[in-house]
C-alpha cells in the first residue's frame, strides 16, 4: 500500500511541471531518482465523442521521426514508450496512440533518465493542482 | 568349391597393383568432392509456389470470393501439377496462393500459371486490375541478417547507411536477394493545409495532377543542321524539395498559387510505419551495452544451388570493409543470422560424428580380428564414403543434415561387408588348412555370395524409402539414395579393396599346428549348451518360442499404453525461436509496439538469450517455416514479430524446444493483458505447416462455421498441452463507411471516384512521382496527404473539399472548380468490418490453430483427445461432427471438420513408410528365394523382422523418447540387417549339410560360426549409432538400431537356428521323434 502511495500522490497533484532547468542527475539503478513533476495522461473533452489523450509538450522526447515518453509504472520504474503525436494544444500535446488514459509519464523529460530507473517525484517542487 | 563372382574379382585384384591407385584415386576425389559440394543446413526443397494478389478495389470479401477467387481458383486447378490452392477474400483484393507437388519445375510452373491466368482474364469482372504473381521459394530465405542499430543514430539514418551497404553488397557474385526491413525512408511529403487550400481555391487532386505533369522530361526529338545533330530535350523533372515547393498548383485572383502556399512541404524521413529495435539481453557477450537501440535488419539470401557460408563469408568480409565509409561510427553492424555458419557448422558436426561413428567401430572390429583385423575395416569406410560423396557432387546434392545422416547412418552397415569378408579371410588363415592365397580365395568364396545377397537385401530395404511423397520427401529421398549408393560401393571395396588389404596385413599366426576343430571354440560349446536343449525337448522349444512372443506382444502392447508415442519428428536445438504477436485488429502500431516492447522486456531476463530483435510494422525475416505460412505478410500494425537469438547450444544446457516451453506462458499472459495473442514459433524440423494443430472447419454458411470454429478453439483451449489455440478470423472492427449522396454528388458535378480519390489521398497519402536524384539508392517518394494532426477523427474530413467538374458533366449548373465541401457529399455509417473468406481447395474454410507443447508432444494425442469433446458438440441440424482425418468433406451442406497441420504430413510419411516396409519384406522375400530356390526357408529368415520390434519399442520406452520417422527408418533398415544376419546363418547349414553334416551338429556349427560375424556387423551398427543418441532428430533412428539391434541380434542366434531345425527335421532323419 505504501508503495501505491506516490502513485496517487501524483494522481492527484497532477500537472505540467515547474519551467526551471533540469539538472543532470546522477544515475543509479538502485536508488530511486527524484523527478520534478510525474504526471498521468488526461483526457479533454467529454468521454465520448471528442476525448483526446493529453501529455505536456516537455514530456516528448524525439528521435527523428520517432516520439516517445517516459513512463512510470506501478513499481515506479521507467520505460521508454513510442507514441504518435497529433496536434500541440497550449502547451500539451495529443497522443494517438501508444498510451492509456491514466498512465504516469515523465513530465518534464530528461536524456539521463533511462529505462529501469526507479523514480519518485521530488518533494520540494510544488506542484498546481489540475483543473479537469 | 565354383568360384562366384566375388572369388573371380578377388583374384583379379588381390595382387593387382592397380588396387592400391584404385584405393588412393577414391580418396581423393572423395576429399576434392566434400569440399566443392555446396553446403546448407536444410535439404534442397522445390516446391513452387506462387502467390496471386488480384486487388478488386471496393468490393466486399463476400464479392471477391464470388468473382474472383472462386472463378480463379476453379481454373487454377486444371493446371497439371497443382497440389493445393488457397485463397484468402479481403475486402478490396484476393490472394490467391498456388502450391505445386514438391518436386515440380518452377518455372514450368510460373509458365503454366501465367497462361491459364490469361486465358481467364476475359472472365474477370469488371474493376479487377491486373494480378501480381510472386512466386515463393526456399532460395527467398535470407541466409545472412545483418542488423544495423546505434545508440545516436535514428531510423531514417540507419536505414540510409544499410541502404549504402546493399548497394554495395549487391556487387558480390552469387548473392540473392538483399532486402532491408525497418526504418524510414527518406520522403517529400507534401502535408495539405486544409484552411489554406479552401482559401486558395485548390483541391488536393489538383495538386496530384500539377505535382504529375510538372514531373515530366523527355526526349522530343533532334535538329539536323550543319551535318550535326543536336538532341532537343524538353521538360525538367523533379530534384529538390524546393522544386516541388515552387510548382504552381492555381491561380487565386491574379497570382499564382504556389503549392508552398496551400501545404507544408518536408524532405525527410517517411512518416513512422514501423517499429524495429534491437536489445542485447541476458547472455550478451560481455561488454555490451543495455538497454535497446532502433534497428534496421539487412536481409541477404543467396541464388539457387550456392554455398550459403562462402557466401555469408563474403558479405560479411565486404561489410568490415564498409566501416567507416558507407557505416558511420556511431552505428554498429551485428550479425542476427548466418545460416552459413550453422550450415557449416552442423555439416562439421555430422562429419565429426561420422568420424566417431567409424573409430568406434574399428575398435570393435580390434577386439575381435585384432588390430591389423581393424586396419582393413578402418581403410576401407574412408573410400566407400569417399566414392558417395562423389556422387553426392555430381548428382547435384548439397551436403545438408539429410545427405550427411544418410553417411552416418550407414557407417555401422557398409563396414559390414569388408568385416564379414575380413573376418573370413582371418577365420581361414587361423585354420591353416590351405596356403595363404588359396585360404583367402577360398574364404571369400564362401561368404562372398551371400554377403552379395545380403548387401542387396540391406539396399532393398532402405531404397523403397524414395517414394515417401509430399513435403517430408526431399527431407527422405537422399537418404536412401545416398545409403544405396554406399551399400554398393561398400559392397565393392569388400570384394576389391578387402581382399588385397587382408592379404598384406593379416597374419596366419605361427607355432601351434594342431588341426582345427570347430567343436574345441568357446562359441559351439556355448551354442551347443543353448541349443542342444531346445532341440531336443520341443517342450523346451515351444516354451522358448512362447517367451519370444510374450515379449513380442508386450512391446508392442507399449504403444497402446501411451508408454511410447509417435511423433514425426522432435524438435532440433536450434540457436533461434521467434515470437508472434498478433492484437485485435484495429490496434495501433504504438500500442503493438508497446506489447512488443514489454514481452521483449521479459525474454531479456531468460539467462539464455543474447539478443532479441522486434519488428512492429514489418515482418520480422523469414525462416522456411515463415514462408510456408506466409509471414512475409505480417506487415500490418497490429502484428509483431520479436526474434529470440540464443547463446550457441555449446554454451546452454537447456534445449531450445525446452526454453521456448518456459517462456510461452509468461510471454502470453503480457499479451493477454492486452487482449493479444502470442505464440512462440520454433523452426520445425521437419517440412513447415500451417501449425502443427490445424482443424478445417467447413459448412454451409460462414455464420456457422465461424460458430463451430469457436467452439473447437474452446475445446482446444480446454486441452491439456495444447498451447498457442488460435484461429483465422478476424476481431470485429469498426470501420466508417462513407455513403455517398449520388443525386447531391451529381447535381454539384462531382463523381464519386473524385470523392474516393481525395478521400484516399488525404488519409491514406498518395504518391504522386518520386524526386529524380542520382544521390538516393531507395527511391524518394513524393506523397500527398494530410499531416497527421489532421487526420484523426470524422471531424476532421470537414475540412476538405473537393472540386465540381461543371456544367461539363451535363448534371450541375455550377461553373467547373467551384469548391464543394466532402462532408455536404458523403454521409457516415458506422459499420463492422467484413471478415475475410477462406478457401482451400474450392471449399469454405475456417482453421483453428494450436501447437503442442508441455502435457502432449505429439498432436496425434491430443487430435485422439479432443475428437470425443468435438463430438460432443452441439451443431444446429442436430447431428455431431465426426472429426475427418484424411478424407476431405463429401458435401458442404453439413458441417464437418478435417484435421490438417502436422497430422497430414504425418499421415502421409507414415503411410509412405509403411507401404516401403510392405514392398521392401517383398523384395527380400524374392530375394531370397531366388537365391536359395526355396518358399520356405525366406520364411524362417524373415522371422527376425518381427523381433527387432522386443527392442525398439523398449528401447524407446527405456530413452523416453518418442517413436518418431526416423525410428521408422531404423526399424526398415534393421529389417534387411536381420535378414541378412539370416541369410549367412543358413547359408553355412546348408554348405554343411552339403558336406553331409547332421542336421543338429549343422545348426549348432553354425550358430558357433556365424556368431562372430554376426555380432561384430551388428556390433557395428549398434556402435556406429550411439554417436546419433544424442542428436535430438536422429535419435529414434539410433535408439531403433541400438535396441532393436542388440536384441534382435541375441534372438537370432537362437530362434532362427531352432525354427529351421522345425522345418527341416521332417525331411532330414526320421529317426528324430515326432512332436508329441
Amino acid at each position: 500500500m505504501i508503495s501505491l502511495l506516490p502513485v496517487a500522490l501524483a494522481l492527484l497533484v497532477s500537472g505540467c511541471g515547474g519551467h526551471e532547468e533540469t539538472p543532470i542527475i546522477r544515475v543509479s539503478p538502485s536508488v530511486p531518482v527524484a523527478v520534478e513533476s510525474i504526471v498521468p495522461v488526461r483526457t479533454n473533452g467529454e468521454p465520448g465523442t471528442r476525448e483526446l489523450l493529453l501529455v505536456p509538450a516537455t514530456s516528448v522526447f524525439r528521435n527523428g521521426e520517432l516520439a516517445g515518453v517516459l513512463v512510470v509504472g506501478a513499481d515506479h520504474q521507467i520505460s521508454q514508450r513510442w507514441i504518435r503525436t497529433g496536434v500541440v494544444l497550449q502547451g500539451d500535446i495529443v497522443v494517438l496512440g501508444g498510451l492509456d488514459k491514466g498512465e504516469l509519464v515523465v513530465g518534464k523529460y530528461n536524456p539521463s533518465l533511462g529505462e529501469g530507473l526507479t523514480v519518485i517525484k521530488s518533494p520540494n517542487v510544488t506542484e498546481e493542482v489540475q483543473n479537469k | 568349391m565354383n568360384e562366384g563372382i566375388a572369388g573371380k574379382l578377388a583374384k583379379q585384384f588381390i595382387n593387382s597393383k592397380i588396387t592400391p591407385l584404385l584405393m588412393v584415386a577414391s580418396l581423393l576425389v572423395g576429399i576434392m568432392a566434400t569440399f566443392m559440394t555446396p553446403r546448407e543446413e536444410e535439404p534442397q526443397i522445390v516446391v513452387p509456389m506462387v502467390d496471386l494478389y488480384i486487388p478488386y478495389p471496393g468490393a466486399a470479401p463476400v464479392e471477391v470470393e464470388a468473382r474472383v477467387a472462386r472463378p480463379i481458383e476453379r481454373t487454377l486447378t486444371e493446371i497439371p501439377g497443382v497440389d493445393y490452392v488457397y485463397s484468402t477474400s479481403m475486402p478490396d483484393f484476393a490472394l490467391v496462393t498456388v502450391r505445386y507437388k514438391v518436386g515440380e519445375d518452377a518455372e514450368r510452373s510460373m509458365v503454366k500459371l501465367w497462361s491459364t491466368l490469361m486465358k481467364n482474364m476475359d472472365k474477370m469482372p469488371p474493376g479487377v486490375q491486373f494480378p501480381l504473381m510472386k512466386k515463393v521459394s526456399i532460395d527467398d530465405v535470407p541466409v545472412l541478417n545483418l542488423t544495423f542499430w546505434s545508440k545516436t543514430k535514428n531510423p531514417y539514418e540507419l536505414r540510409q547507411s544499410a541502404a549504402a551497404v546493399a548497394e554495395e553488397l549487391k556487387k558480390i557474385n552469387n548473392i540473392g536477394d538483399v532486402e532491408i526491413k525497418g526504418g524510414l525512408k527518406r520522403q517529400i511529403k507534401i502535408e495539405l493545409n486544409k484552411a489554406k487550400l479552401q482559401q486558395f481555391n485548390v483541391s488536393p487532386m489538383q495538386i496530384a495532377r500539377q505535382i504529375q505533369q510538372g514531373n515530366s522530361q523527355m526526349t522530343s526529338g533532334d535538329f539536323k543542321q550543319m551535318n550535326q545533330e543536336i538532341v532537343v530535350r524538353s521538360g525538367k523533372f523533379l530534384e529538390s524539395a524546393e522544386e516541388v515547393a515552387n510548382i504552381v498548383v492555381g491561380i487565386y485572383g491574379a497570382s499564382p498559387v504556389y503549392l508552398r502556399d496551400v501545404a507544408t512541404i518536408v524532405d525527410g524521413p517517411e512518416e513512422v510505419n514501423n517499429y524495429n529495435f534491437f536489445g542485447w539481453a541476458a547472455a550478451a557477450p560481455k561488454g555490451s551495452v543495455a538497454g535497446e537501440y532502433p534497428a534496421v535488419t539487412l536481409t541477404v539470401a543467396k541464388r539457387k544451388g550456392g554455398d550459403a557460408s562462402v557466401l555469408a563469408d563474403k558479405v560479411m568480409s565486404r561489410v568490415d570493409g564498409l566501416r567507416k565509409t558507407a557505416i558511420p561510427s556511431g552505428i554498429t553492424v551485428t550479425e542476427t543470422r548466418n545460416y552459413g555458419a550453422t550450415a557449416s557448422e552442423k555439416v562439421f558436426t555430422l562429419l565429426e560424428h561420422l568420424l566417431m561413428a567409424v573409430v568406434a567401430v574399428t575398435i570393435v572390429v580390434g577386439f575381435f580380428l585384432g588390430w591389423r583385423g581393424s586396419l582393413v575395416v578402418l581403410a576401407s569406410v574412408p573410400i566407400t564414403f569417399a566414392l558417395t560423396l562423389l556422387i553426392y557432387y555430381l548428382l547435384d546434392y548439397s551436403l545438408n543434415r539429410v545427405t550427411l545422416f544418410a553417411l552416418i547412418f550407414v557407417t555401422g552397415i557398409v563396414v559390414d561387408d569388408s568385416i564379414i569378408i575380413a573376418e573370413n579371410i582371418h577365420r581361414h588363415f587361423a585354420m591353416k588348412r590351405q596356403p595363404k592365397l588359396q585360404a583367402a580365395i577360398t574364404a571369400i568364396n564362401e561368404v562372398g555370395n551371400p554377403t552379395i545377397l545380403a548387401t542387396f537385401t540391406v539396399i532393398a530395404a532402405v531404397l523403397p524409402m524414395v517414394f515417401v511423397s509430399g513435403l517430408m520427401g526431399p527431407y527422405m529421398s537422399p537418404m536412401p539414395i545416398g545409403a544405396s549408393l554406399a551399400m554398393i560401393f561398400s559392397l565393392l571395396v569388400a570384394l576389391i579393396a578387402t581382399p588385397w588389404l587382408s592379404f598384406r596385413l593379416l597374419k596366419t599366426e605361427e607355432g601351434h599346428q594342431e588341426e582345427y576343430d570347430i567343436t574345441k571354440t568357446g562359441y559351439y560349446k556355448l551354442f551347443n549348451n543353448i541349443l542342444s536343449p531346445f532341440i531336443e525337448s520341443p517342450v523346451k522349444r515351444w516354451i522358448a518360442f512362447g517367451v519370444v512372443g510374450l515379449m513380442l506382444a508386450g512391446a508392442i502392447a507399449l504403444v497402446p499404453l501411451k508408454a511410447v508415442q509417435m511423433k514425426m519428428l522432435p524438435f532440433d536445438n536450434k540457436n533461434e525461436f521467434q515470437v508472434i504477436i498478433d492484437m485485435p485488429d484495429g490496434t495501433s502500431l504504438e500500442q503493438t509496439a508497446r506489447v512488443a516492447k514489454e514481452a521483449a522486456a521479459y525474454l531479456k531476463t531468460v539467462p539464455e538469450v543474447e539478443s532479441y530483435q522486434y519488428y512492429v510494422g514489418t515482418n520480422a525475416p523469414i525462416n522456411f517455416n515463415g514462408l510456408v505460412r506466409h509471414y512475409y505478410l505480417r506487415q500490418k500494425a497490429n502484428m509483431a514479430d520479436i526474434q529470440v537469438n540464443l547463446v550457441h547450444k555449446g554454451e546452454r544446457k537447456a534445449q531450445s524446444h525446452d526454453i521456448a516451453k518456459r517462456v510461452r506462458g509468461d510471454v502470453q499472459k503480457i499479451a493477454l493483458r492486452y487482449n493479444g495473442n502470442a505464440k512462440i514459433v520454433e523452426i520445425p524440423p521437419g517440412p513447415p505447416v500451417l501449425s502443427t494443430l490445424v482443424a478445417e472447419i467447413y459448412g454451409p454458411s460462414q455464420e456457422q462455421q465461424i460458430a463451430l470454429a469457436k467452439q473447437v478453439k474452446k475445446v482446444f483451449e480446454e486441452t491439456p498441452g495444447v498451447v498457442d489455440v488460435d484461429f483465422l478470423v478476424e476481431e470485429d472492427q469498426k470501420v466508417y463507411n462513407l455513403v455517398v449522396n449520388k443525386e447531391r454528388a451529381a447535381f454539384r458535378g462531382v463523381s464519386a471516384e473524385q470523392i474516393a480519390q481525395t478521400l484516399r489521398m488525404s488519409l491514406a497519402g498518395m504518391d504522386v512521382g518520386v524526386l529524380h536524384t542520382d544521390k538516393q539508392l531507395d527511391p524518394v517518394a513524393i506523397q500527398v496527404r494530410l499531416p497527421q494532426s489532421g487526420r484523426t477523427s470524422l471531424r476532421d474530413l470537414s475540412g476538405i473539399f473537393v472540386q465540381s467538374q461543371g456544367m461539363g458533366t451535363l448534371t450541375t449548373r455550377l461553373r467547373a472548380g467551384q469548391m464543394i465541401p466532402l462532408s455536404e457529399l458523403v454521409k457516415v455509417e458506422e459499420k463492422i468490418q467484413e471478415k475475410s473468406i477462406y478457401h482451400k481447395d474450392l471449399r469454405r474454410v475456417v482453421y483453428v490453430t494450436a501447437d503442442v507443447a508441455g502435457a502432449t508432444e505429439s498432436p496425434v494425442y491430443a487430435m485422439l483427445d479432443m475428437d470425443k469433446k468435438i463430438q460432443k458438440l452441439k451443431v444446429p441440424g442436430g447431428y455431431s461432427v465426426n472429426p475427418l482425418y484424411t478424407a476431405n468433406p463429401t458435401s458442404e451442406d453439413k458441417l464437418s471438420m478435417k484435421w490438417d497441420g502436422e497430422w497430414q504430413i504425418t499421415f502421409e510419411v507414415f503411410r509412405d513408410l509403411g507401404t516401403a516396409f510392405a514392398v521392401v519384406l517383398v523384395i527380400i522375400y524374392l530375394l531370397i528365394i531366388g537365391w536359395f530356390q526355396s518358399f520356405k526357408t525366406p520364411l524362417i529368415m524373415m522371422i527376425a523382422i518381427p523381433l527387432s520390434l522386443v527392442g525398439i519399442i523398449p528401447g524407446h520406452w527405456l530413452h523416453g523418447a518418442f517413436f518418431t520417422a526416423t525410428s521408422m527408418i531404423g526399424m526398415i533398415a534393421l529389417a534387411g540387417i536381420m535378414v541378412r544376419n539370416s541369410v549367412l546363418l543358413i547359408d553355412f547349414i546348408q554348405i554343411r549339410r552339403a558336406e553331409g553334416v547332421d542336421l543338429k551338429r549343422a545348426v549348432i556349427e553354425s550358430a558357433a560360426v556365424r556368431t562372430r560375424p554376426i555380432i561384430l556387423t551388428s556390433g557395428a551398427v549398434v556402435i556406429g549409432s550411439v554417436v546419433m543418441l544424442f542428436d535430438p532428430i536422429f535419435q529414434g533412428l539410433a535408439i531403433s538400431l541400438i535396441w532393436g539391434g542388440v536384441l534382435s541380434t541375441i534372438l537370432t542366434l537362437v530362434v532362427v537356428p531352432l525354427v529351421y531345425y522345425m522345418a527341416e527335421r521332417k525331411s532330414d532323419k526320421p529317426s528324430i521323434p515326432k512332436n508329441s
